[in-house]
């Protein structure tokens, strides 16, 4: 059976319901583990509030941060996967439904950069990135909203021919600007190398991986491990107001290119907004996070 | 080792704002207000200015960076469903006049404000508290009533709210009424470890054998 137009509005909907209303266990994990490692009293109090804050949102089926942000989509197709849907329209009317239909209300936050209008829609919303998966039958979506406080400290820069040591300075050299500002303990993002467009999705992309789960690559792995003891040394905390915990991890890809070498970093802040769903043609749909 | 907590009364008196240190935690019972809104900050400023009036009589008061989902039933009452802070540094440039003008108290949202707004927090007795980023079922839950929404005919996380809460909190003391910052301190900090973090790291990538 193939996947239909009716899948797809619902999986939109309910993929960023969830996103705002429940933390992922390997965020809470993080937090979790977090506070035994932290030596400052009001850090850990901090962390304990955080882990309060994701249960009430459960209990009471609540969003956790009043920021929805925008919507933000990531989409791969099986190749072997049957669709009988006009996809990207498909998830524009789930977009609308979910707004229409959402209790509670979400706040207008779509912003068009040119007037500062906000409202629920806006052009080219939500914000999809479609891509194929080799030799499966379903389709996975994945929504990670993103807002103003922890979206706005993400960077991007080209280098020349860079060292590692000129990578991980200016990844550090971020995290110092970024500061005290996005809701930390935040996960980091970043790409490294291909493009200027494709470096900033390989950095989005790694802010999708779930925390604790150790990069296959032992180069990437031994830099992830050593920028994320960096940062968390540099003392700006949860919630910036001090302590050991500023990052719950920092995650790395590359992809190969020319002489040119895009560094991008982006940041989710501790609530790691990220909501997963696989669908099959049967009508089955495997909820995770 | 444990964090002094204080459960204060607003209005906050001088006093009360003076013995708050940086990194205590406070609970607040009173009245405060609320808004998330850019326009809304430029609009307070032209306020004092003489363009219109306030839309409240906010002399003393706590004014918090918190955006939130009000709504105004058909029998007139008032309610707000959640509520959260939003970034503080955005109004930088307000705080140095808005703190002054409104006789500010207390002030905050999350990330802190930079030094020039420090200093007019020292000047005028003001403390900044720095709320749960993600904390909306906890500050939420610190409403007892909306007692009025000003400039309603704005979007809803720009309207300014009066709000009575009983025991708001958590809230960390971000910067202290002498003007203390925990945020430009640990700014400093960072940039002064920075030399020795990157040392390390250096150190680190010469002993990696993959």
């Amino acid at each position: 059976m193939p996947i239909t137009d009716d899948m797809i509005i619902e999986a939109t909907g309910e993929l960023y319901s969830r996103s705002l209303r429940k933390v992922p266990e390997d965020a809470k994990a993080a937090l979790a583990a977090a506070m035994q490692t932290e030596t400052s009293e009001t850090a850990r109090q901090t962390l304990k509030f955080q882990l309060k804050s994701a249960e009430m949102a459960e209990n009471k089926d609540s969003f956790v941060c009043s920021d929805s942000g925008v919507p933000v989509y990531f989409v791969k197709v099986g190749s072997k996967a049957e669709l009988d849907c006009d996809f990207k329209a498909s998830i524009r009317r789930g977009y609308e439904t979910l707004v229409e239909t959402i209790d509670p209300p979400l706040l207008k936050h779509v912003t068009n950069p040119i007037t500062l209008e906000r409202g629920y829609h806006g052009k080219d919303m939500p914000i999809v990135t479609y891509d194929f998966e080799s030799g499966v039958d379903y389709v996975e979506m994945v929504c990670s909203p993103k807002a103003l406080g922890s979206g706005r400290w993400a960077a991007l820069e080209l280098f020349t021919f860079p060292t590692l040591e000129e990578i991980e300075t200016y990844i550090l050299d971020v995290a110092i600007k970024a500061g005290a500002q996005h809701c930390p303990p935040v996960l980091m993002g970043v790409g490294i190398g291909g493009t200027f467009d494709h470096c900033a999705g390989l950095a989005k992309k790694q802010t999708l991986r779930p925390i604790g789960e150790k990069n296959p690559d032992p180069v990437l792995a031994a830099m992830e491990a050593r920028l994320t003891k960096a940062i968390n040394g540099l003392g700006f905390g949860p919630m910036g107001t001090g302590g050991d915990t500023t990052v719950l991890g920092v995650h790395v890809d590359f992809s190969s290119g020319h002489g040119f070498t895009p560094v991008a970093v982006c940041f989710n802040c501790w609530i790691n907004r990220r909501a997963r769903v696989r669908i099959w043609g049967d009508g089955r749909m495997e909820w995770s996070e | 080792m444990s964090v002094t907590e204080h459960e204060l009364t607003l209005p906050l008196s001088h006093e009360a704002a003076q013995k708050l240190n940086l990194g205590d935690f406070v609970y607040l019972t009173g009245e405060i207000f609320a808004t998330a809104g850019l326009p809304t900050h430029d609009r307070l400023l032209k306020c004092l200015e003489g363009a219109e009036p306030l839309p409240f009589d906010m002399s003393g008061s706590a004014l918090f960076h918190l955006g939130s989902l009000n709504e105004e039933a058909e029998d007139g009452s008032l309610s707000i469903v959640y509520m959260n802070p939003t970034t503080s540094t955005r109004f930088n440039r307000h705080m140095p006049r808005l703190i002054p003008g409104l006789g500010l108290r207390a002030t905050g949202g999350k990330g802190g404000l930079d030094a020039a707004c420090a200093r007019a927090m020292a000047e005028n007795g003001c403390v900044y508290l720095s709320f749960l980023g993600g904390g909306a079922p906890i500050i939420t839950a610190g409403i007892r009533k909306v007692t009025g929404i000003g400039w309603p005919e704005m979007i809803s996380h720009y309207r300014i709210a009066r709000i009575e809460v009983e025991r708001l909190g958590p809230l960390t003391v971000g910067i202290d009424a002498r003007g203390n910052s925990i945020y430009d301190r640990t700014s400093k900090e960072s940039l002064e470890k920075r030399a020795s973090i990157l040392d390390a790291m250096r150190a680190e990538r010469d002993s990696f054998e993959a």
